[in-house]
């Protein structure tokens, strides 16, 4: 995250007209603050678990708030998703022209909040780190993004804003009926701090505020219209890492300090889950704009997360947290490909599109990787988050379990249908003498399918260092 | 007890002596006054800097301590930026300069007096000083019939409202006998009771709305935001705010063991909130907008006084700090843009970010700030001030403020958009700054970020200043 601020700082430094200098520079830091998050994974230690690499500084004594960040299973998978997310979208960004400078100072600023928010343990800077990833989201969309710009960032701004007003109050709630816990995390965690109907009261606000972001039915509304409004980099932060965001905030605040809550809401946080996964497939079924199809796939998937989540077993919770690193990869891949026709044929309607696998076979070969992955074929990482959440949901709710999964196989059809109308088909002709995937422009997407492929093969890298974390709080929780 | 405690009231009565005499001399230069303002005014900061530590009593009746001192700070803070923003005074005639500085320092001396008297009427007087020189300054606009209009009916609801609090205090004393807001203290617990209390405690306080612009009583703040000179909306959009903020906490310590009170200032918060934010949704004019975002802030500021606790009370000492720092950045904004002393419409910000991007980035950092935006200082008030509300647990009340938060966004992320995306219809020509303008600039938006990241000086300064008010 200080390699965000430092290249932030070194951004703001060089003047607007250096482009080239402000791209190498963003490259570089974003490649650091990738390379971090790959040490933290590697470096964490597996065996003894819990909170690792902890810096802690006291910051406003008076109310017991404290600049606490510290590392666990639970966000070392996120925390290598943003810094792969980010360092390709930078990547992918490099043929832009308007406003370098201001872009990538916004790029690294939200970037900056993602992993303050993941990293974080105090509430109030968990807040802080929050609005500070999403403000930049408004400029960002409103300057350089294409459809209805103006309407879908303002909708974004506004919806995710409003949830961060339901999210507030609960943490000032909770932190004050804690009895002088203050904002620290694993304080508040205790057992016993909270009484059942303060959990149960507080976690309706949580989980609403934070669902909003991580696309809930029926609180997704924004997130197809800005998705599609934004940027390629932003979309692929957006959806791969933003998302994620208020998912991670449902487990890591609403369900952390309000067990009884979450025990009490499961049964309702499986049916919106349900719903939000069915939804998202039918209405991306209708859609004749690729992003909007992307978007949408991202609302069922994120259902996937939500399903996992209100199993209330710590397999679900493993395989949440898997899904939300692999649909955060798999949806950045999907968007970067989908950007890349855009830049190039300047249209991203499939009835348009068509046989590019004749004219781009390189760019169409990673939609294609993308949209394999989105199925849930064996060998990437999305099989194995998708079927550790159904194989816990089954057991624990049948009926939307398989409803569930019927829909994720009509979503495979549909997702085939798109592929063979935008890929294959007739040589056009419009779009003949359009280059291929250049290599500069190719990294990023290779990147971003070969951790697809080897988290894929070697699914324990993950799930086990995610269960370092889960075990020993449904452990705690099952006392 | 000595005079030097009372050394910023001395200081700035010495300021109004010479804008006097200035105003006497036939032919002032326009440059001239304003650099004698300047220097008066960072002396001012200095004194009040320097008398910050200072105590000591009058009787009864005006009290030196860390709180009053505080906002005495705050005051000659507002006066010097307000001047920086002085420079080209377009808005008002030039032969009327001096008297226009004599009325600003003589403004703030009077607010001085204010936040330092604990005495029914002294506290009087000292408002009347206050709005008595504000109802000028705010006709002085050059060539405009609407500013007559608006002061005159400035003029008219003032004095509405001072009778009314006059009468309040008169059933105050009825009750009691008291005067002095120390006595009144002990011995309201035993009439809490009394309707005729509670009636009087209301009454009071209306009197102080009316300067905070709270609802109802709110009706004079856009007109006179709209037709007042730029330099004298800011002026009491900022400094005024603060000692109305001071006054209000004084007098709330009275009502502490009243729940009838507490439900009506839930209930003006909440409808002030709310009317604020959604009436400055449809306003085509920056400043009218600002008026209307100052009705909504009224609201958050109530919110911590009816908490009636030294957590709420520190809180809203920090926000009027707050407050005082990025209302003054949009104002700021407001006069470079319109040099000729115009009004701005929200609209003509298009383009500003290639005009002047500093001024760009003031007036994105202060309506980010005002919509309570982290890492601001606006957001680190509002959470202080919510904190406080939901200790006292009134839940309710922060829902609704925050879902007003989430209202006013949309309103303040068009002014953004205006500054920063928007095309122009014809490209304007670029904002020059002087440099020492631009130094202050620099200053304020530091305290704005600052004062948001590390809160720790000013509230430790605040939470001081509110435990001397029981």
């Amino acid at each position: 995250m200080l390699t965000c601020i430092v290249g932030l700082a070194i951004i703001l430094l060089i003047p607007p007209e250096r482009k080239d200098l402000i791209r190498w520079v963003s490259a570089v830091f974003s490649g650091l603050s990738l390379l971090l998050s790959i040490y933290l994974f590697v470096a964490y230690d597996r065996n003894s678990g819990g909170l690792q690499f902890v810096e802690k500084i006291p910051w406003l004594k008076a109310l017991g708030i404290s600049y606490f960040n510290g590392v666990d299973g639970f966000n070392l998978p996120l925390l290598l998703l943003t810094g792969i997310v980010h360092f390709t979208g930078v990547l992918s960004m490099w043929e832009m022209e308007e406003r370098v400078k201001e872009f990538f100072a916004l790029y690294f600023v939200l970037v900056t909040g993602v992993f303050g928010f993941f990293m974080s343990m105090d509430l109030f800077f968990l807040f802080v780190w929050y609005d500070v990833s999403l403000f930049p989201m408004y400029p960002l969309i409103v300057i350089w993004g294409s459809t209805r710009r103006e309407y879908g960032a303002m909708k974004l701004f506004l919806y995710l804003l409003a949830g961060s007003a339901l999210i507030l109050p609960a943490i000032i709630y909770l932190v004050v009926h804690s009895g002088g816990g203050g904002f620290d995390l694993l304080k508040l965690m205790q057992p016993g701090t909270f009484t059942p109907f303060q959990q149960k009261f507080a976690f309706i606000f949580l989980y609403l505020g934070f669902g909003i972001l991580a696309g809930v039915w029926p609180f997704h509304t924004w997130s197809p219209s800005g998705h599609v409004a934004a940027p390629t980099s932003v979309s692929m932060l957006h959806a791969g890492v933003l998302m994620k965001l208020g998912a991670f905030g449902v487990m890591r605040i609403a369900i952390f300090l309000c067990p009884a809550g979450w025990q009490y809401w499961a049964q309702t946080m499986a049916v919106l889950a349900t719903i939000g996964i069915v939804y998202g497939v039918l209405v991306g079924l209708t859609q004749k704009d690729l992003k909007y199809v992307v978007a949408y796939s991202s609302v069922s998937h994120m259902g996937v997360v939500g399903l996992g989540l209100a199993t209330v077993t710590a397999e679900g919770l493993s395989g949440s947290v898997f899904q939300m690193f692999a649909h955060g990869i798999m949806t950045a891949l999907l968007f970067s490909s989908v950007g890349y026709f855009h830049d190039r044929t300047e249209t991203k309607l499939i009835p348009e599109l068509g046989g590019m696998s004749r004219t781009m076979p390189v760019a169409s070969g990673f939609f294609i990787v993308g949209a394999l992955a989105g199925m849930g074929v064996p060998g990437f990482a999305n099989f194995w988050a998708e079927l550790t959440v159904f194989l816990s949901s089954l057991q624990v709710y049948p009926v939307r379990g398989v409803v569930a999964i019927s829909a994720l196989v009509v979503s495979a059809l549909f997702m085939l249908r798109v592929v063979q109308k935008t890929c294959y088909g007739g040589r056009n002709e419009r779009f003949a003498r359009l280059p291929d995937v250049s290599l500069g422009l190719g990294v990023p997407r290779i990147i971003l399918v070969a951790v697809l492929l080897l988290f894929g093969f070697f699914p324990s890298l993950m799930l086990d260092m995610i269960q370092t974390s889960v075990f020993p709080f449904m452990e705690a929780l099952a006392k | 007890m000595s005079w030097i405690v009372i050394a910023p009231e001395l200081y700035f009565l010495g300021t109004a002596a010479v804008f006097f005499t200035l105003a006497m001399v036939p032919d002032t230069g326009p440059r001239r006054s304003y650099i004698t303002a300047l220097a008066l005014a960072v002396g001012g900061v200095l004194v009040s800097l320097a008398s910050l530590k200072f105590t000591g009593s009058f009787s009864h009746v005006y009290r030196v301590d860390l709180f009053s001192q505080v906002f005495k700070v705050l005051l000659a803070v507002g006066f010097f930026l307000i001047l920086c923003i002085c420079s080209e005074l377009n808005g008002i005639r030039q032969k009327n300069h001096p008297e226009f500085y004599l009325l600003l320092s003589l403004c703030t001396l009077a607010m001085m007096m204010l936040v330092s008297s604990v005495e029914l009427l002294t506290i009087y007087v000292a408002l009347e000083l206050t709005s008595y020189s504000l109802y000028i300054l705010v006709a002085l606009r050059k060539g405009e019939d609407t500013s007559l209009e608006a002061g005159i009916k400035y003029f008219l609801i003032g004095a509405a409202s001072s009778a009314v609090m006059l009468f309040g205090m008169a059933s105050l004393y009825g009750v009691t006998g008291e005067t002095s807001l120390q006595e009144l203290l002990k011995v309201l617990p035993s009439f809490a009771a009394s309707a005729m209390v509670i009636i009087g405690l209301t009454l009071t306080l209306s009197g102080f709305f009316f300067k905070l612009a709270l609802f109802p009583f709110h009706l004079w703040a856009p007109p006179v935001y709209e037709a007042a000179a730029n330099q004298v909306t800011a002026y009491i959009a900022t400094a005024t705010k603060v000692a109305a903020i001071a006054l209000l906490l004084r007098f709330a310590t009275l009502g502490a063991g009243s729940r009838y009170l507490v439900h009506v200032l839930a209930a003006l918060a909440i409808v002030s909130m709310t009317l604020g934010n959604l009436v400055a949704l449809i306003q085509k004019d920056l400043k009218r907008l600002l008026a209307y975002s100052t009705v909504a802030h009224a609201g958050y500021i109530i919110i911590g006084i009816l908490c009636m606790s030294q957590a709420g009370f520190a809180a809203v000492i920090f926000y009027a700090a707050a407050y005082l720092m990025m209302n003054f950045l949009c104002f700021l904004v407001v006069e470079k843009v319109a040099q000729d002393g115009r009004n701005v419409q929200v609209v003509e910000l298009a383009g500003l970010h290639s005009r002047s991007p500093l001024l760009a980035m003031s007036m994105m950092v202060g309506v980010f700030s005002l919509g309570g935006i982290p890492p601001t200082i606006g957001f680190t008030g509002k959470f202080l001030i919510f904190t406080a509300a939901i200790e006292k647990g009134y839940f309710y009340l922060v829902l609704v403020g925050m879902i007003n938060v989430v209202i006013s966004l949309y309103y303040y992320a068009l002014v953004v958009k205006a500054a920063y995306f928007l095309k122009p219809e014809k490209e304007g020509a670029s904002i020059r700054l002087s440099l020492q303008l631009k130094a202050v600039i620099w200053a304020v938006l530091a305290v704005v970020i600052v004062g948001g990241i590390y809160p720790r000086f000013i509230y430790s300064l605040a939470t001081a200043a509110a435990g001397l008010l029981r």
